[in-house]
This record gives structure tokens, C-alpha cells and sequence, in this order.
């Protein structure tokens, strides 16, 4: 399989396969290296150990792969369909979307380290977990892309279903979800890696077998060779993934509109009032104390475990020790956002400036694609570990993750967003022999910004998920590892305290992103501001 | 009691199923489910339920035992007081937090009558008695400070002389340098580097006062009062098969390695992780009064090491009622 086909589409020169071929070698030849200077330091494999350690135990690691394999994929199936439901009943009373992307993200941003347990008790033994957390990983990744997708077609499209008399129906049918391919796939790729993070996180929680079950007893058992082939073989069959979903999509989707996006009817996009805005704070916060007090008890879930928001409440303002507890979340948040912040940055910046940087130069894409979609997809529960034992322990380890996290999917949402410049702009950007850096300051910067602003905002969800498994795993410090300390003490008021304010910071994270982005695309993009 | 050959590979490889079955087709009567929660993943440390399921001795009893493993993020508690599982693995400090939050648990058998922590260090450098701590970077988990706190108030030791540096659980800082020495079991990291060929010294820290019984089985009151049969059969069983691995540890490494053929264990990692947990679990004590026993001398003392943990304990939450069943049977 070429990595080739990772390559965007599009683009117009994408590198050649014998670049790709040369690219390839370079980051081989390269690991290999870093693995022998590092060697006996019980840190980092090389590819050759990594191969011949896959080839000793074909069999092992294919039936790990099997089991992992198939609960991501089923999780995979899941929650996309999950965000498709979610998407057309936005689509379909358009009143609600708001409120279902809230809810929807509340749920996104609920950490693994929390839910994880829960739903062992809910499913029982057996895979349900795994599918569970893969579904959960992906179903918003999608979602929000679905829902900018859906909305970017060009007016005269509308006005052709309208000329033939057709309705709403129609133009959701011929035009809405045409114009929402290329974005549903760019989710749909993007959830490839997540799925398998999350059925390997899954199998954290109580497993017979699978790639996340190896990958503890590889890192408590020394065994260097083992943790990097689980990693390599998660990496590339996240990569496979990918490429594969690339394909289809661009078998499926049809090519970028040829004309400019639809700008917003005259009497509806008006910046909303503040008024507003607080109704809407105030019903989604209802929703999910309701979905919240609720679910324990459908679930029949024990209330020593199972805390309610009036638990919480008494946890953290009416009880005894209020001040004590709030004490405690507050030093661990701190410890938390001091690494989540810098790394949420970083990566936005990598991930908008190689895309850009890939459109100057698309030469760059042999060796930049396989590098980013390989550092994405390589499963940070196996690796955080070792990567903080080689970045250190301070600052830079954790942050770099985070970085990684949030780098890739800004990166291809970037990509994505270069390629929506209208045809029609570009002809007149070539007629006037614009060059490439023109085209990309005039054209391809704003027709990206959409998808730059959805990439943002999904991003704080990652950056929050990163810091607090690698908290967990590896450094011992902030919310993360607070939480794993609070479930195996029972301490299940300061683990939902967690849960809570894990939520609810990332879902404001994620609403200042998209009070910033209402400012730049009421300029750049207004189409996308439309209700 | 019929004694049947180890090897079941062609069994075990139908997967997963095959772990909710007795081991084979035996009497036709009625087998009552149960689950058994295990503190982690499968390996030689639950060596003593596999023989007891191997060789159907809850089978005999009108027990079917499922296993059910744990891992990083499976806490014991929730699956127990939800009745799913009618016994957990758990550990005394646990057990006593867990009650301090409010579930009714008790303690019914003791695996670990010494608890496994130890300070592990390379012979270059070695941490032999608690004083030897002083002046060392020590690589634990921040979580652990309560324990590392405990030893020194045993011991005397200034705890600020050490420096503590959060590391994961995994040898590698160890050998790396970058710290002197670790807080891990006696079973796990100093195994994985004896396998590596690196030869470590441990400092078992119940041989410095430190009295907290590990690999203890808790069961709810509500399952004490109404399920008192299994609770005893499931702990006959675990006793029989705990006494079986005694008498040959490399057999249980063996049925270990095969019973769980998608793990990946290796069998000389399993062999002494087997003989080494062997100190820990068994004592004159349990050959006296039979395995899992304790006093109320040992209770005494865990309720002391504990309360230097922060934790306030009553002797009452060992409760040993269904042990002298076990036993008296």
C-alpha cells in the first residue's frame, strides 16, 4: 500500500511515488538511528528489532490486532452513525443544533479515565467497553465537520433545486449532503486513529486479550521490542485506515464546488445577541444536569459509585470540606492547563503552518504526510510513557504530546479547507498570473478558515484528552492522575468533581474558540454563520 | 479430588468462551453463577483460582466461576457492591478507604499475608534497611507518598532526606540512571529485570513494620448475609487451589502461560513471579490454621500500619466467619 494515496487529492502536484518511497526511508533510516544511540537505555526500538520482534511473534500479535481491530471498528461503525443521527436531526429541526452539538460535546469531553470503569460495570465482561470508548472517540470528530459540510454549498444550488420546485428534501438530498462529503471523510479519517485509541483504552478497564492488554504487560515487563511493535503495528494500521477512507472519499466525493459559497440570506446570520446566547448556556446546562442525574439511574448504576449533581454540589460548595476539596482540583488543574495550554497552541500553529507550508511546496508531502498521520496514529497510551521517560518529565514531554495530538487533525482539516478555494477564484487568481504564495494569502487562507476554526475547536477536547492520559500514565500530576487516584481509593466525589470540571472547561474552551471564530468568518466566510 | 494433565490447549484456544465453562462437561445438576473480580490482568498472581477452575473443584461444589480480569482502569469496588462480581481481589488499604466512602465490605481471606511492596535498587547502590533511603532519588508513583510516609514513621527516617521522583511503574528509570531506587512489588519489576538479565536487591518493606495485607478477598455484607454457600465454596476452591500451587509453582506458571495463549506470557518470567509470591502468601500461620488465615495479632497490626496511611479502621472489617467454614469443611 503507497502512502501515496494518503496524500491529498487535489492539491494539484502531490509527490510522486518514488518521492513518497524516499520519504519513507528517510523517517526509517532516521528511527533506526535515534534507536541506536538510545540503545540499552531500555527506551526506544529500532525498525529492524521492531520487524524481526513482529516476525517472532506473527501470530501473537495478529490475534492481538484481530480482537483490538475489531471492537475500533465497531465503535468506528457506531458512533459515526451516531454523528450522522445527530447531524440530520440538527438538519432537520434546525432549532435543536445548537443544543445537540452542546450535548454532544459535554459527552465528548467526559475523560476516559472516568468513563471507563463505568461502563465495565454497565457492559459487564466482555468487548463492551472497548466499542463503547472507540465509539465516543469518534462520533464527534465527525459530527462537527458534518455540520460546517452540510451547511458549505453555494447558493445557486439552492436556487436550481428551488427552480425545479423541489424542497428542503431535495436540496438535502442533491445538494446538502454532495457538499458534505468532502467534510464527513475528512471527519471519517481523522476517527480512524481515535477508534483504536479508544478500543485499546477500553481494554484498560479488563481484558483477556488485544493490542492494549500487551501493551502493559510489555511496558511493566522492560520489554522495548514489544511496546514498539504494538505501537508500529497500531501506527500503520491507523495509516491503512486512512489511506483507505482517503480513497473512498475521493471516489465518492465530487470535486470542490466551481463556484463561490453561498453568502448568508439578508435576514438571517445576524451576530447573535447576548440575550440569547445566555438562554442557550442556560438550556443546555439544564439538559445535561437532567442527562446526568438521569442515567444512573436508567443504567441502575449503585450510588456508591455513581454520584449525582447533587452529590457534587455537596462535594464542592455545601458539604464539609468543601474548601478542602476544591483546594485539591484547583492545584491539580493548575498543574494540568500549565501543560494543556502551550501544547494546545503549538499544535495549532503546526498543524495550520505545514498545511500551509504543503501548498507552497508540495514537494514537502512525501516525507510531511507519512510523518504526521504516523505521529497521530501512533496510540499514546503505549508510547506516552516512553516519550515523557525522553522528553523528560517537565514541561516539554507533555507538552509535545499534547502538541501531537491537536497537530493532526488541524492539519488535515487545513488541507481539507486549502482545497474549498472556489474554482472559479483560482481561474481568476491564474488569469492575472498570480503566484502560489497569492493565491494562498488571497484565496486558500480564507476558503481554509472554516475548517481551520472546526479543526480549533475539536482540538480542545484532544488536547484535554492528551494531557490527562499522559498525566495518568506517565507523569503522576494534575486532573489525570487525580482522577486514577480517586477511583482506585473510592474517592468517587473527587473523581466526578473531575469529571465535571474536565467537562465543563473543555466545553468553554471550546465556545471561546467559536466566539473568536464567529469574528474572523463574519468576514472570511459568512455562509458558515447562516442559520 | 481427580488430578487431570495440564496441558488444554486445544480447550483454551476456542477463546474467551471457554472461561464462562466448567472446564469440561461434568455433572448434569444446575451450576450457580459467579463471578470472581480479579485485582489485574491474568498472570501466574491468580495462579491458584486457574488450578482451582482446571480441576473443577467449584465445579464439584455446584459453582461455575467466571474470571473476570482487571487492569489500570478497573477499579475492583464498583463490580462487587453492584453484585456483578460476588467476590473482589482487593488489598486492605483499599478495602479501608472504600469503607470509609461508605460501601459495606468485608475482608474474608488474605492471600498476601505480607504485603508485597518493596524498594527495589541495583547491588551498586543498594537500599537494604530504611535508612539507606536517605540521600536517594526514589522513582514511585506520587499516589504512593502515603506509603513511602508510613515506612519512614515506622523506621524513623526523615522523609524529607529522600527525593522523590514521579516515575511510571516500569523498571526503565532504574536502569537508565535516573533515579537510585523504586517503589514496585516484589513480583513484577524486579522479575521483568532478573528476566533482562539484570541482577536488582529488594528491601521488602513488611519486613520493616509496614503491615497492610494485599490480595485480600472482599465480598458485600448483603452477599455475606444471603449467598453464604458460594461464598464459602468459591473460597474453598481459591484455598484447595492456592495449596495446589504451592506444592508446584512451575506447573502453575505452566497452566498459566497456556490457559491464556493471546497474553503472550513468558513462561520463565510466570516460574519466578510464581516462586517468589510464595514468601509472601504462605507462612507457619497459614501451615498452622490453613491458607488466607489471620489473628487478630495481624489484624492489630494492619489496623496500626493503616491509620499511619490516614486511614481509621475497626478489627471488624476482617470478618472470618466463612474462612473457618472453609477450613472446617
Amino acid at each position: 500500500m503507497s502512502l501515496a494515496a494518503a496524500a491529498p487529492a487535489g492539491l494539484g502536484e502531490a509527490p510522486s511515488r518514488g518521492q513518497t518511497a524516499l520519504g519513507l526511508v528517510a523517517i526509517l533510516l532516521l528511527w533506526e538511528l535515534a534507536a541506536r544511540a538510545l540503545a540499552g537505555a531500555y527506551l526506544l526500538a529500532g525498525p529492524a528489532e521492531v520487524a524481526a520482534y513482529l516476525g517472532q511473534n506473527a501470530g501473537l500479535m495478529g490475534r492481538a490486532l484481530a480482537e483490538t481491530l475489531r471492537n475500533a471498528a465497531a465503535g468506528f461503525v457506531l458512533g459515526n452513525l451516531a454523528a450522522v443521527a445527530l447531524a440530520a436531526l440538527a438538519l432537520i429541526v434546525p432549532r435543536a443544533e445548537r443544543a445537540v452539538a452542546a450535548l454532544a460535546l459535554v459527552v465528548f469531553c467526559l475523560p476516559l479515565v472516568a468513563t471507563g470503569p463505568i461502563l465495565r460495570v454497565v457492559f459487564g465482561p466482555g468487548a463492551g467497553p472497548q466499542v463503547a470508548l472507540a465509539a465516543l472517540a469518534v462520533y464527534f470528530t465527525t459530527l462537527v465537520p458534518l455540520l460546517v459540510g452540510l451547511r458549505a454549498a453555494p447558493a445557486t444550488w439552492f436556487d436550481l433545486v428551488a427552480s425545479y420546485g423541489r424542497g428542503r428534501g431535495a436540496a438535502l438530498v442533491h445538494v446538502r449532503a454532495m457538499a458534505a462529503l468532502p467534510y464527513l471523510f475528512a471527519g471519517l479519517q481523522i476517527a480512524a486513529p481515535a477508534a483504536i485509541l479508544g478500543a485499546m483504552v477500553g481494554e484498560f478497564t479488563g481484558a483477556e486479550r488485544g493490542m492494549g492488554v500487551l501493551a502493559i504487560q510489555a511496558m511493566r515487563a522492560l520489554d522495548v521490542e514489544a511496546t514498539w511493535a504494538l505501537a508500529t503495528l497500531a501506527a500503520a494500521t491507523s495509516i491503512l485506515a486512512y489511506a483507505a477512507l482517503g480513497a473512498l472519499g475521493r471516489a465518492l466525493a465530487p470535486e470542490a464546488p466551481p463556484a463561490l459559497l453561498a453568502p448568508p440570506p439578508a435576514t438571517e446570520g445576524a451576530r447573535r445577541r447576548w440575550s440569547d446566547r445566555a438562554v442557550h448556556a442556560v438550556v443546555v446546562t439544564a439538559l445535561a444536569l437532567a442527562l446526568w442525574q438521569a442515567t444512573p439511574w436508567l443504567l441502575g448504576l449503585n450510588p456508591f459509585f455513581a454520584k449525582g449533581p447533587g452529590d457534587i454540589w455537596a462535594f464542592l460548595v455545601s458539604g464539609p470540606g468543601a474548601a478542602e476539596h476544591r483546594a485539591t482540583l484547583g492545584t491539580a488543574l493548575g498543574e494540568t492547563a500549565l501543560y494543556a495550554v502551550p501544547g494546545y497552541l503549538a499544535g495549532l500553529a503546526l498543524g495550520a503552518g505545514l498545511a500551509m507550508a504543503l501548498v507552497l511546496a508540495p514537494a514537502l508531502a512525501a516525507v510531511a504526510m507519512p510523518v504526521a498521520v504516523a505521529l497521530r496514529s501512533v496510540p499514546i497510551v503505549t508510547t506516552a510513557p516512553l516519550l515523557v521517560l525522553l522528553l523528560g518529565r517537565g514541561a516539554v514531554g507533555t507538552t509535545v504530546i499534547v502538541a501531537v495530538m491537536v497537530f493532526f487533525p488541524t492539519f488535515v482539516a487545513c488541507l481539507h479547507g486549502l482545497r474549498q478555494a472556489p474554482g472559479q477564484a483560482l481561474d481568476v487568481a491564474d488569469s492575472f498570473a498570480a503566484g502560489r504564495l497569492a493565491r494562498l494569502v488571497h484565496m486558500q487562507v480564507p476558503a481554509m478558515l472554516p475548517a481551520f476554526f472546526a479543526a480549533a475547536r475539536m482540538a480542545v477536547p484532544a488536547a484535554v484528552l492528551a494531557v490527562t492520559v499522559v498525566e495518568w500514565l506517565a507523569t503522576g500530576r494534575g486532573l489525570g492522575a487525580l482522577m486514577a487516584l480517586s477511583a482506585s481509593l473510592s474517592d468517587y466525589g473527587t473523581l466526578w468533581s473531575c469529571v465535571v470540571l474536565v467537562a465543563v472547561l473543555s466545553a468553554l474552551g471550546y465556545a471561546a474558540v467559536g466566539a473568536a471564530e464567529r469574528r474572523v468568518l463574519s468576514v472570511y466566510a459568512a455562509e458558515q454563520l447562516a442559520r | 479430588m481427580i488430578r487431570r494433565p495440564m496441558t488444554r490447549r486445544g480447550v483454551l484456544a476456542a477463546g474467551g468462551a471457554t472461561l464462562a465453562l466448567p472446564a469440561l462437561p461434568r455433572l448434569a445438576r444446575a451450576q450457580s453463577p459467579a463471578t470472581l473480580q480479579l485485582s489485574w490482568l491474568h498472570s501466574v498472581q491468580f495462579a491458584g483460582s486457574y488450578i482451582a477452575q482446571e480441576r473443577g473443584l467449584w465445579a464439584d461444589s455446584g459453582l461455575d466461576v467466571s474470571l473476570s480480569p482487571g487492569g489500570p482502569n478497573a477499579p475492583v469496588e464498583p463490580p462487587v457492591i453492584s453484585g456483578d462480581a460476588l467476590v473482589g481481589i482487593s488489598a486492605a488499604d483499599y478495602t479501608a478507604a472504600a469503607v470509609e466512602q461508605g460501601a459495606p465490605f468485608k475482608i474474608l481471606m488474605v492471600a498476601m499475608q505480607k504485603n508485597p511492596f518493596v524498594i527495589a535498587s541495583l547491588p551498586g547502590n543498594p537500599v537494604d534497611v530504611p535508612a539507606d533511603l536517605q540521600g536517594k532519588r526514589l522513582g514511585m508513583a506520587l499516589a504512593n507518598r502515603p506509603v513511602l510516609e508510613a515506612l519512614c514513621t515506622l523506621n524513623d527516617v526523615d522523609i524529607d532526606a529522600i527525593e522523590m521522583v514521579p516515575t511510571q511503574y516500569s523498571a526503565a528509570p532504574l536502569l537508565n540512571g535516573e533515579v537510585d531506587c523504586l517503589l514496585c512489588w516484589e513480583t513484577d519489576l524486579p522479575v521483568a529485570m532478573a528476566i533482562q538479565g539484570v541482577e536488582s536487591r529488594t528491601m521488602l518493606m513488611a519486613d520493616f513494620g509496614y503491615s497492610v495485607h494485599s490480595q485480600t478477598y472482599i465480598a458485600s455484607e448483603e452477599s455475606i448475609a444471603n449467598r453464604r454457600d458460594e461464598l464459602v465454596a468459591l473460597l474453598r476452591g481459591e484455598a484447595q487451589g492456592w495449596d495446589a500451587y504451592r506444592a508446584d509453582t512451575e506447573a502453575a506458571a505452566a497452566l498459566t502461560v497456556e490457559k491464556f495463549p493471546d497474553l503472550g506470557l513468558d513462561l520463565e518470567t510466570q516460574e519466578l513471579q510464581a516462586a517468589r509470591q510464595v514468601p509472601l502468601m504462605f507462612s507457619d500461620l497459614t501451615d498452622a490454621s490453613g491458607f488466607g488465615w489471620w489473628t487478630d495479632d495481624t489484624v492489630a497490626a494492619n489496623v496500626e500500619t493503616l491509620a499511619l496511611l490516614g486511614r481509621t479502621v475497626s478489627p471488624d472489617l476482617w470478618d472470618r466467619s466463612i474462612l473457618e467454614e472453609v477450613h472446617a469443611g
